[in-house]
């Protein structure tokens, strides 16, 4: 029993990797901002530690650079992490946690790469020391990442940390694309939701158009991917 | 500024909102229409976060996100290729658009 847990956790480590990759450049360029911002570099590690949002951190050291004050900046990043209430609600209801305890910690899977690695998972290898495994990986490629950031950020060549900047997006290909390749259906969802967002990214924030072709894409696709089927977690995931 | 402060305040809105459901989710029922929609709900959400982000990745050329996130598209379409081997790949492709 005790080494099927160790064996989940280091598999949930193992399917991280990709996120280091991911997280590094944009923790690096997150600390640069940041140190730029006149932030020192206990306060820049800092950030990461406790917020631990690559996004949320790089736009409130953006603001801070134009002189925002903190209530704007907290208010900011509230709207922009609103799709983590969606993504944890997907999460949640795939692994079932009955100590509080660990819910509360499960929260730090929470990020959009961690739901990406979870949501693809089979249900059969998806259980809360997965979970903690991806914590362990994604939490600490964060937090070094910024520490190198800090630390190296003028080592690194500029063509190299630039062409980091595609990994995440990689990552995520990688991840939906074995799933969308064989169901035309989910692969309409899909470019329906690309065109959705596409358009209302012309006319709004975002992170708000993020939220709302996320949802809209996903009520379109309930009536376009079959129903025949009693288990539709199958049908999806399959 | 007091960072602390900010910092804070950062951490329990980025916090509050990914945690919340983990406590209300086991007291909601699923029908099945809804429990399809939020099985959507990944693919949809990934796919909001690749289009149409990718092309801006890089800030003048948008070519240069849609030649990563191709070399990616084909390499995960061969089975059995971890997904670290994609994101090195089209990480590795960038580079190449870049030194030329």
């Amino acid at each position: 029993m005790q080494s099927n847990k160790l064996r989940s956790y280091i598999y949930g480590m193992k399917k991280s990797i990709p996120v280091f990759f991911g997280f590094l450049p944009v923790a690096i360029t997150f600390a640069l901002m940041a140190v730029g911002q006149g932030m020192s570099a206990v306060e820049t590690v800092c950030m990461s530690v406790f917020v631990f949002a690559g996004a949320s951190q790089i736009m409130a050291v953006g603001m801070l650079g134009t002189g925002a004050g903190a209530l704007s900046i907290v208010l900011a990043t509230f709207v922009l992490n609103l799709r983590h209430v969606i993504m944890s609600t997907c999460i949640f209801r795939k692994i079932k946690i009955k100590n509080a305890l660990l819910k509360l910690l499960g929260g730090m899977s929470v990020t959009d790469e961690g739901f990406a690695l979870i949501t693809t998972e089979d249900d059969g290898k998806c259980d809360v020391f997965f979970m903690l495994g991806i914590i362990t990986v994604t939490y600490l490629s964060w937090v070094l990442g910024t520490v190198v950031g800090v630390v190296a950020s003028n080592v690194l060549p500029k063509i190299v940390a630039d062409s980091f900047g595609i990994a995440l997006y990689a990552l995520f290909i990688a991840l939906i694309v074995p799933d969308v390749k064989g169901n035309f259906k989910l692969f309409l969802t899909v470019v329906i939701t690309a065109i959705i967002n596409t358009v209302l990214c012309v006319f709004m924030e975002s992170s708000w158009a993020i939220i709302i072709s996320t949802l809209v894409g996903a009520a379109i696709g309930t009536f376009i991917v079959n129903d025949g089927n009693e288990n539709t977690e199958t049908e999806v995931a399959a | 500024m007091n960072i602390a402060l900010l910092i804070f305040g950062m951490a329990l809105v980025t916090y509050i909102p990914r945690v919340i459901p983990a406590f209300v989710v086991d007291k909601i029922r699923f029908g099945k229409r809804l429990g399809k929609f939020i099985n959507l709900i990944p693919y949809t959400a990934m796919t909001a976060l690749i289009v149409p982000g990718i092309f801006n990745m890089d800030a003048k050329h948008w070519y240069v996100g849609a030649i990563g996130g191709a070399v990616a598209i084909l390499l995960s379409c061969i089975k059995k290729i971890p997904s670290a081997v994609v994101v090195l790949a089209s990480v590795l492709a960038v580079m190449v658009v870049y030194l030329f």
